[in-house]
């Protein structure tokens, strides 16, 4: 029961407060009730799956094999709640910026309801169906705030990541047909008697899908036109929970469904992760308004995910883990501190800077700690130079923009003029909203001060992974 | 058989691959209406066994694969959804900008977006 209780919560959450006028605030502060107690469920889930190994069920209390299978693994709780989390902060941020649109609220929890449910499933059409829950959601996330940008950037969103998702379906029409399963532990037991040629063009088209998703360097172009579009909120909910999908379905179908054909594959990931990270990084180096910076730097961060599932075997899966979930953590705190000013926001972006950059004592420190680890256990010098200067890299395009906004005028100014919740009270935003960011900074900071947990269960995440039959 | 379908398949997605490319909103999301359908097609394809239907079937008689037929219904119903979706999106976009072509869009925002700089640099 306990699995199903995040899902369950969330769904009717969502359904129950699509019903209401969501710009009231009393129906705002509803769906962060809904969203907070789905969060809870999610962690006592966590807790026990990280505790006493993973629990499985049976949807509808079908025989095994017939009903689709919700399965809990490491991994699996281990992003529903990083991502439930993300999203908690984003839709509080915005119901204290106040929702200007009707539904805004019951499409997060919708898209919390897809997320948890894609995390937990262990059936590979399910994932489809789920996957394209949460899309769908935010597709019309991406939209909010109906200006003509935002419109024609959603309408590019939802057309490109569309045809990822169709892939996804052909792929799934694929996994089907030759091995006769849906079940991911069947479909990985028998996916290796079956004909090499075959897998090969469905990891390709696996790869493809969530590379889209991910924002990878070929795949990425449509990711800079939507972040930079898209209000502050929706861009912590894209990049601090959607994107986990990306990282979460290359773990998944690659290292836990498809491992021979990912090895086959690890020095196409090395380069395109290589790719992803020197471009990423060079463009965000040439912006100088925070989305585009942040919108770039997303691009790069996805490429250090990518490498350390290149690397593979336990250390690199764990660090692609700890790295993927660092990163989301930062990505959330930065993006809704963008458009607030005042006391504690600069000190806030400042530690979000610091975590993208991997400085101690944050998060991001042991994400890239994880990857050099990763690196120097492979004996490669170029992996480990490369980390090193794609975080000199981030370093300094997180500090030019932390500069321009924060330090200088030009920066408060724009700032107070663009963003209207600062404009309330001469340049400082509410205390609300800082008070947010600023916890999350603490989070960062406590996690980059006790990393235990983080390690501990990314390497728990990494052994779920192996622990499905190759 | 299986070949005519992957052909259909095929050139279903081609189409709609092809109409991807064009500037046009609408073109675009007819695009994404056929690749779904290509989607739906190999769906169904993908089926393990052919033969009468599995509710009407009689003992001993070979039954189509069940599975597939379910996956595609919900596809279908997903795909629905999605284009549903688009439209109004596209329409949205019309009632904004006047116009569905993805490069009179881009010429109006880049000069929407100079318009601010030089508002900006007036300041």
């Amino acid at each position: 029961m306990t699995i199903v209780l995040p899902l369950a919560i969330s769904w009717v959450g969502a359904v129950a407060l699509a019903l209401v006028d969501g710009r009231r605030p009393a129906a705002g502060w509803a769906a962060v009730a809904v969203l907070a107690a789905s969060f809870v469920a999610t962690a006592v889930l966590a807790g026990l799956v990280l505790a006493d190994g993973p629990r499985q069920m049976v949807a509808g209390g079908w025989a095994p094999g017939v009903g689709i299978v919700l399965r809990a693994d490491a991994l699996g709780v281990l992003f529903a709640l990083v991502s439930s989390g993300a999203l908690l902060v984003a839709l509080v941020h915005q119901v204290l910026d106040g929702v200007a649109s009707r539904a805004f609220g019951a499409l997060v929890l919708f898209l919390a309801t897809g997320l948890n449910g894609l995390f937990i499933t262990g059936d590979v059409f399910n994932f489809y169906v789920f996957f394209e829950l949460s899309m769908l959601a935010s597709y019309i996330l991406s939209c909010y705030g109906d200006k003509a940008r935002q419109l024609s950037a959603g309408f590019i969103f939802a057309v490109v990541n569309l045809l990822g998702s169709f892939l996804f379906l052909l792929a799934v029409a694929a996994i089907y047909h030759v091995t006769g399963t849906l079940e991911m532990e069947a479909v990985a037991q028998r996916i290796a008697e079956v004909e090499a040629n075959a897998v090969i063009l469905v990891a390709i088209a696996f790869f493809v899908a969530f590379g889209i998703k991910l924002g990878l360097f070929p795949f990425h172009f449509w990711l800079p036109t939507v972040y930079v579009s898209s209000t502050p909120a929706v861009a912590a909910i894209l990049s601090g929970a959607v994107a986990n999908i990306g990282s979460y379905g290359l773990l998944r179908f690659g290292a836990g469904i498809l491992p021979v054909e990912l090895e086959l594959g690890a020095t196409v990931l090395l380069v395109l992760g290589t790719a992803s990270i020197v471009y990423g990084a060079v463009q965000a180096l040439s912006r100088r308004t925070a989305p585009e910076v942040l919108a770039y730097s997303a691009i790069g961060q996805a490429g250090y995910v990518l490498i350390a599932i290149g690397i593979g075997g336990p250390v690199g899966y764990g660090a692609a883990v700890v790295y993927a979930i660092a990163n989301a953590i930062s990505k959330t705190l930065l993006f809704v501190s963008t458009e607030i000013r005042g006391p504690l926001v600069a000190a806030a972006f400042a530690i979000g800077a610091f975590s993208v950059a991997g400085l101690p004592p944050t998060a991001g420190f042991f994400g890239k700690l994880e990857l050099f680890r990763a690196g120097v256990d492979e004996q490669s010098v170029a992996l480990v130079a490369l980390v090193f200067v794609g975080g000199a890299l981030s370093f300094v395009y997180m500090l030019q923009l932390y500069q321009h906004d924060f330090w200088t005028g030009e920066g408060r100014h724009a700032a107070s003029a663009g963003g209207r919740q600062a404009a309330s009270a001469g340049g400082e935003s509410r205390l609300a909203l800082r008070l947010v960011s600023f916890f999350v900074a603490c989070l960062v900071v406590a996690l980059g001060l006790w990393p235990q947990p983080l390690l501990a269960a990314g390497q728990e995440a990494a052994r779920a992974l192996g622990a499905m039959p190759a | 058989m299986t070949l005519l379908f992957a052909l259909a398949v095929g050139v279903i997605f081609g189409s709609g691959a092809y109409l991807l490319l064009k500037p046009d909103l609408f073109r675009i999301t007819l695009g994404i209406v056929l690749i779904a359908n290509a989607a739906n097609l190999a769906l169904v394809t993908s089926g393990r066994e052919r033969g009468a239907s599995p509710i009407s079937a009689t003992a001993g008689e070979a039954v189509s694969d069940p599975v597939v037929q379910a996956l595609a219904i919900t596809a279908i119903v997903i795909g629905f959804a999605v284009t549903a979706l688009l439209l109004s999106l596209a329409y949205r976009i019309y009632v904004s900008a006047r116009t569905v072509d993805l490069d009179e869009l881009s010429s109006a925002e880049a000069l929407r977006a100079e318009e601010e700089d030089s508002r900006e640099l007036s300041v």
